[in-house]
């Protein structure tokens, strides 16, 4: 008889395996019904999953769906499983995709990456060629994909590249298109600008003729009645013809020089000079060229020091920037000219295009009616005006420029419309000092004390006039007409103190030659050349040899005999 | 019978799918209601955990397991009606 406790234990137990069998059933029931997803298969250590084809539908569905190309590799890059894209991709119907070789749907060149890609998974671009021969650029990314007991397998995404890439011609189609447009536009505008400016020049060169004419019929007639007076034996009153003569002839060259300065071809005699003295100088004339209504006042900086540059030059400049401010002040206002010591960095210099260096600036401040920042940007240009025709050139601030420049300087433009304008000009600061008034000058003896000049001129009226001006004077002199006859009277033993001559010369030898080869026969020989233009480069007087001085024609013939008198004067140079 | 220790249920799915989501919320439903509202509901992804498949005896998803309390009770297949899924899961009367 089992006791009751085992009894108890017994139908537990009972029960227990039951509800066992009962589970059992319902599992295998579950099963043949289809109303599980998985089977969890296991073996020994491994555990596998089984899915019914319920389960993992929807990620067949979506990978069937997706706008990409997927597809799974063997190792050998043949394709063991592909979606509908990739068929699409390929060109070819699904059914005949699998268990081709990937390879063979790229071009040759690209093999080896599908290559490296196969061994070492990653990303890289492809080219596919579809079956009909149409071609894709892919971006194509593989994985290794360990898949039990069948071994590994590669997957990937390959996507389209061809949007992108039309998408990226496309904007550079767009941008090469408007960079097309711009230059075209700018090439309007240059052209535009150039014939506004041959237009200028048509003008000004109309304009100039027109006045040459007028000089010279001045000096033509003036010698004419000279001539005729001569001839009638009258000699009284003769200076007044050749006063007239000569005023002509002064304008004439002060506009060849205004053509020059804006050319930036002037020869340029810098000395060095003082700022602070050339402003003083210059107030008398200045106010009075300006008029009562407007009250002139100078700010002169205490260390603005020295400068080197051709004073009449600078004296020109700051008369020009004087009446561009009384121009701008018809109501009258207030004209200020200064100077100021320039601490510039070299950073600064660079940006204006100077040397580095110590500056000195001189300005021309006015309460004037200033500038448009259009205006202001091409107030340097030359012909650009804003007054009515026949009263401004466009010259002025061009021939400023070019002098501030041609002396290793620079000019600003500091103006805003109704605020007034101020115009910079920055000069290198020179270490020197500065040569005592060169204007009293005048006065200083040009006599020769029977030195020997040679003047070599191809210009025998040129030739003759100086010659006729410094044998008055007391010197005796040669002439020649070319390189080399002045070579051969060198050669001949002629013993010369100076010589004078042209820089352009016929003959195969120019100015410069002719001095070089001078010198090997005389060495130490004291030169003076005499030009119209600056045209060999460099010949700036900055750029010259020492005992070798230019001089600027048109020059007086006074002039000329003071700076042969100043040359002969100071000591031999070493060389 | 509602002062007994909570139930703690773990369910195992393959794979997660928008019908399983529902599923999972029913079944919460369900256990809340019928089991109390402390019942602890574990969702196993037998594509991710084969071998907790294995300890707790599943061989098939989805299978809703009782792990306590004792005895362990597996039920598996259609878990959408609710008696079916109390009937299986809660403690016969006479089995505390
Ligand atoms: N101080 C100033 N205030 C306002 N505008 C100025 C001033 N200086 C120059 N400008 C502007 O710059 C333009 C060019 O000046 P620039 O001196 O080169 O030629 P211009 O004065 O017009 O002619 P020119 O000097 O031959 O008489 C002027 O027409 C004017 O518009
Ligand atoms: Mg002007």
């Amino acid at each position: 008889m089992p006791e009751p406790d085992l009894e108890a234990a017994l139908r537990r137990q009972l029960r227990e395996l039951e509800a066992r069998l009962q589970e059992s059933e319902d599992t295998l029931d579950a099963i043949r019904r289809g109303a599980i997803d998985a089977l969890v298969v296991s073996g020994g250590q491994q555990h596998r999953v089984y899915t019914l084809e319920s389960a993992d539908r929807p990620y067949r569905v979506l990978i069937e769906q997706m706008r990409e190309g997927a597809v799974t590799l063997s190792p050998d890059g043949t394709i063991l499983y592909g979606n509908h894209r990739l068929s699409e991709m390929l060109e070819l119907p699904q059914e005949q995709v699998i268990g081709r070789d990937l390879g063979l749907f790229l071009p040759e060149g690209e093999r080896p990456v599908l290559a490296w890609l196969l061994r070492e998974g990653g990303r890289g671009e492809l080219t596919l060629r579809g079956a009909r021969g149409g071609e894709m650029p892919v971006a194509a990314s593989l994985g290794w994909l360990a898949v039990e007991g069948e071994g590994a397998v590669l997957c990937g995404v390959l996507s389209d590249l061809s949007a992108q890439r039309a998408h990226l011609r496309e904007v550079s189609r767009a941008n090469a298109l408007l960079r097309a447009e711009i230059a075209q536009r700018e090439a309007a505008e240059a052209a535009l600008r150039q014939s506004q400016k041959m237009e200028a020049v048509g003008q000004l060169t109309g304009g100039i003729a027109h006045d040459f004419n007028n000089l010279l019929t001045g000096i033509t007639g003036s010698l004419e009645l000279m001539q005729e007076a001569v001839l009638r034996g009258r000699i009284v009153g003769l200076e007044r013809y050749v006063a007239s003569a000569m005023a002509s002839a002064h304008r004439a060259a002060a506009l060849t020089h205004r053509l020059l300065a804006f050319s930036r071809r002037q020869t340029l005699a810098p000395q060095p000079l003082s700022p602070n003295r050339l402003v003083e100088g210059m107030a008398e004339l200045l106010s009075r060229t300006v008029g009562p209504a407007i009250a002139l006042r100078t700010e002169l900086a205490d260390d603005a020091g020295t400068i080197l540059c051709d004073p009449s030059q600078m004296e020109n400049a700051l008369l020009n920037l004087a009446i561009n401010a009384r121009d701008a002040m018809p109501d009258g206002g207030t004209l200020v000219i200064g100077t100021a010591n320039v601490l510039a960095t070299p950073e600064a210099c660079r940006e204006a295009g100077m040397a580095p260096g110590p500056c000195v600036a001189l300005f021309v401040s006015d309460t004037g009616i200033g500038m448009s920042p259009e205006t202001a940007a091409r107030a340097f240009d030359p012909f650009f005006t804003t007054k009515p025709a026949g009263e401004g050139t466009g010259l002025g601030l061009s021939m400023i420029y070019g002098f501030a420049r041609q002396s290793g300087g620079q000019a600003m433009i500091e103006s805003a419309l109704g605020q007034g304008t101020t115009v910079w000009l920055y000069l290198p600061r020179h270490e020197g000092m500065a040569e005592e008034a060169p204007k009293g000058a005048v006065a200083t003896p040009a006599a020769g004390r029977g030195e020997t000049v040679l003047l070599v001129d191809d210009e025998a009226v040129i030739r003759m006039l100086m010659g006729e001006a410094l044998r008055k004077l007391g010197y005796a002199t040669l002439e020649a007409a070319d390189g080399p006859t002045a070579l051969r009277l060198l050669q001949g033993g002629e013993r010369l103190d100076l010589m004078v001559t042209d820089l352009g010369l016929p003959g195969g030898l120019n100015g410069r030659e002719l001095a070089e080869a001078a010198r090997r026969t005389q060495p130490g020989l004291k030169v003076l050349f005499i030009t119209g233009f600056a045209e060999a480069a460099g010949l700036d007087a900055r750029g010259l040899d020492a005992g070798t001085e230019m001089l600027p024609k048109p020059f007086s013939l006074e002039a000329l005999a003071t700076r042969i008198r100043a040359m002969l004067d100071r000591p031999p140079s070493p060389a | 019978m509602s002062e007994a220790a909570p139930y703690r249920l773990r369910l195992f799915v393959a794979g997660s799918s928008a019908r399983s989501q529902d599923m999972i919320h029913a079944l919460r439903r369900t256990c809340r209601q019928g089991l109390g509202p402390a019942t602890e509901l574990e969702v196993v992804d037998i594509f991710q955990q084969p071998d907790l498949a294995e300890r707790n005896g599943v061989v098939a998803a989805p299978t809703l397991v009782r792990l306590s309390p004792a005895p362990v009770r597996r039920l598996v297949g259609d878990l959408s009606d609710p008696e079916r899924v109390l009937r299986a899961m809660a403690l016969g009367p006479g089995a505390a």
